[in-house]
């Protein structure tokens, strides 16, 4: 009976050593990995935003083939939402109770970052640089989401203001998707509007799947706006400023970061997103600028998929993860979620090849304790894809 | 005026693509009383295989549409021969679920081959040339789209009810044994439906795909197709078109008019009153089986 029970203990205790290290190791990470997760859409109304995620995942192969983050590799999860939201609650929910990630980054949308956002702010689980300017990151901030896309409305406003201070345009007209990314860039354009004395000439909503916009095309030419504003996906920014060029239509064209890859914008319009104005959340392409040209070099030119294109869209995705990089190497081999968020809010005047990026301690009534970029710029399409920058960085509080 | 005119020929611009896909399902419903909903991707994928043929293999553009048309007639009679056909006592529901799997498949296999990313397809009018007549305008491609629809509702109209082939894809969908019975070999007949009517959806593809292309491009020309061919009858190749134009014209008369943010959802408030008011649509004969 004793030499039952003496075997019934050991068996129990060997099992139980067994799952030790799991046991008291944080979600995600072991001695060897760090698992981090990422939606994108690599298919559907918002695809040509796909290379986000992809661009995020060279960088993390770069990062590994560098010796990884304190001996510790990066294995990264990514999945195609198709910018469906329930497909991004499917497929996060999924993987944080199937495979468990450490951490979130990026995610391209506002509906399908809206759809996870509680589930994991329930789970205390990180999320660091969602692929929007939504207010909804941040509006009231949460302890484990940290914002890097400077706000659509911060955007909106600061291109509202140049069209009315330093064009004069006087009648704006705004058209834009009827979700909460359409709706955030609207609210941003009305404010600054209202500051100035003015009131929107036109505001005409989209769904994502219309294809036809000749109606809403219509709407806007009938209130003969100086300046229309989109605030829209990529397909419908193209088709507006096509079908306005139709109807012999041209006001000056303003639109979001979203559709600031120039080059590709003129390949999807034949040329005629020459002369829009975008904002935009990182230096340009010909800029110069000596990290964007490592990356280049060292991200892209050895681990970008053939047919992949280098442009504002790939490398967002590295971006919106530079803070997440640096926030999980100043936790050194000690990585827990506890952890890993001060060293998140230690971050100040981080500067990768974004906007300037910094954090506080968490305060619920102080947004920007989480919303960490607050900077933009302007530029204008040229020719061939070109871009002239019209402002240097602006805060956009 | 001016405003309304605009709508009038903004609805048919738009109604034609709506016709090109009514037309490519009703041609199916006829001879199989089948609803296609692969109708769309297998636009998609001759779309496509044009692209192809001139980014990589660099042909001309009347070469690469000639070879896709082509490859679109192939690709109906395939689906047909080594799919539909091999279904094991096959009724209406299990074909269309087999039609709503072929259009999964075919739209994964364009994500995967070609990549999800927008483009557009070079041809010899550009997307947003346009006639502007007294302030009135319409694009060239909406024109070309516009006489594409009208001549191919001529040409099978005339093909459904003046050739032998057209007569015995009738006799088929109205009643298979008799048809065999009578000597029609009534599953070439099948195949041969829907290689024509993937013909005619891939005039509808060719001819959105110089303003976008992704793998989603044919969802709304397919649904707003498929709402017209319901409206007119679904055995109506007139009927179809008609409706079509219809359509174009309500979605945009009611976006300008009254609701921009439902414009899209009228086609379908359409189908719902049509099928409560109306079964057999708008042109097409109800008919009733004597017993």
């Amino acid at each position: 009976m004793k030499k039952k029970l003496l075997l019934t203990l050991f068996v129990f205790f060997a099992i139980l050593l067994s799952f030790t290290p799991d046991l008291f190791a944080e979600e995600g990470v072991t001695d060897t990995e760090i698992h981090l997760g990422q939606w994108g859409p690599q298919s559907g109304p918002a695809a040509a935003w796909g290379n986000v995620a992809r661009g995020t995942g060279d960088y993390f192969k770069w990062i590994n083939d560098n010796g990884g983050i304190h001996g510790r590799k990066i294995v990264y999860h990514m999945f195609d939402d198709g910018y469906n939201p329930a497909k991004t609650k499917a497929g996060v929910k999924e993987l944080q109770e199937g495979t468990g990630i450490f951490a979130w980054a990026c995610g391209v949308g506002t509906s399908p970052g809206l759809s996870v956002r509680d589930y994991l702010a329930k789970r205390n689980v990180p999320w660091v640089g969602p692929a929007a300017g939504s207010m909804h990151w941040v509006n009231p901030p949460q302890k484990n989401l940290f914002a890097v896309y400077p706000l659509y409305v911060g955007e909106a406003k600061a291109l509202v203001k140049y069209a009315i201070e330093t064009m004069g345009k006087k009648r704006v007209a705004i058209a834009y998707l009827n979700d909460e990314y359409g709706k955030n860039g609207l609210r941003g354009a009305l404010a600054e509007l209202k500051a100035h004395g003015l009131k929107a000439v036109a505001q005409v909503s989209m769904e994502a799947k219309d294809s036809d916009l000749k109606p809403h095309v219509m709407k806007l030419r009938k209130a003969k706006p100086d300046m229309v504003l989109m605030w829209t996906t990529v397909p419908h920014s193209a088709r507006i400023v096509g079908i306005s060029k139709a109807m012999k239509f041209a006001p000056q064209f303003m639109s979001t970061s979203t559709t600031s890859d120039f080059p590709f914008m003129m390949h999807i319009t034949k040329g005629l997103w020459e002369g829009v104005i975008t904002a935009t959340l990182g230096e340009l392409p010909e800029s110069g600028y000596p990290l964007l040209n490592k990356y280049k070099k060292e991200v892209f030119d050895t681990y970008a998929a053939k047919g992949e294109r280098w442009g504002v869209f790939y490398y967002a995705g590295i971006i919106f993860t530079e803070p997440m990089i640096e926030g999980l190497k100043r936790c050194g081999r000690d990585l827990t979620r506890e952890n890993f968020i001060t060293a998140m809010e230690s971050i100040s005047g981080f500067k990768g090849i974004g906007p300037e990026v910094s954090y506080k301690p968490y305060n619920k009534n102080d947004m920007y304790s989480r919303q960490g970029a607050s900077q933009t710029f302007l530029l204008q399409c040229l020719a061939g894809g070109k871009a002239k920058r019209l402002t240097d960085w602006m805060d956009i509080k | 005026m001016i405003d309304f005119i605009q709508m009038i020929v903004s609805g048919i611009a738009v109604g034609s693509s709506y016709a090109l896909m009514g037309l490519a399902m009703v041609i199916i419903y006829k001879t199989s009383e089948v609803p296609n909903f692969a109708q769309g991707e297998m636009a998609l994928i001759s779309s496509f295989f044009a692209m192809m043929l001139l980014t990589s293999f660099h042909l001309s553009v009347y070469l690469a549409f000639f070879f896709t048309l082509v490859f679109a007639v192939l690709l109906g009679c395939f689906l047909e021969f080594a799919i539909l056909r091999r279904a094991k006592e096959p009724n209406v529901l299990g074909m269309i679920v087999i039609t709503i799997g072929i259009e999964m498949i075919l739209l994964g296999f364009v994500s995967w081959k070609f990549g999800a990313e927008q483009k557009t397809m070079p041809f010899p009018i550009g997307p947003y040339d346009s006639l502007i007549i007294r302030d009135i305008f319409i694009s060239k491609l909406e024109v070309l789209t516009l006489v594409a629809a009208l001549l191919l509702m001529i040409v099978l109209f005339l093909f459904f009810k003046f050739t032998k082939l057209g007569l015995a894809m009738k006799a088929t969908q109205q009643n298979r044994v008799a048809a065999q019975i009578v000597g029609i070999r009534t599953n070439r007949i099948l195949m041969i439906t829907w290689g024509i009517s993937s013909l005619v959806g891939a005039v509808a593809g060719l001819l959105i795909s110089p303003t976008i292309m992704h793998p989603y491009m044919m969802w709304d020309p397919m649904l707003k197709g498929f709402a017209a061919a319901v409206m007119g009858g679904m055995t109506s190749l007139p009927g179809a078109v008609v409706a079509a134009y219809l359509l174009g014209i309500i979605e945009n008369l009611f976006g300008g008019y009254v609701s921009i943010e439902f414009k899209t959802v009228v086609a379908f408030v359409i189908i719902v009153l049509v099928l409560c008011i109306r079964p057999s649509g708008l042109f097409a004969r109800h008919y009733v089986k004597k017993v």
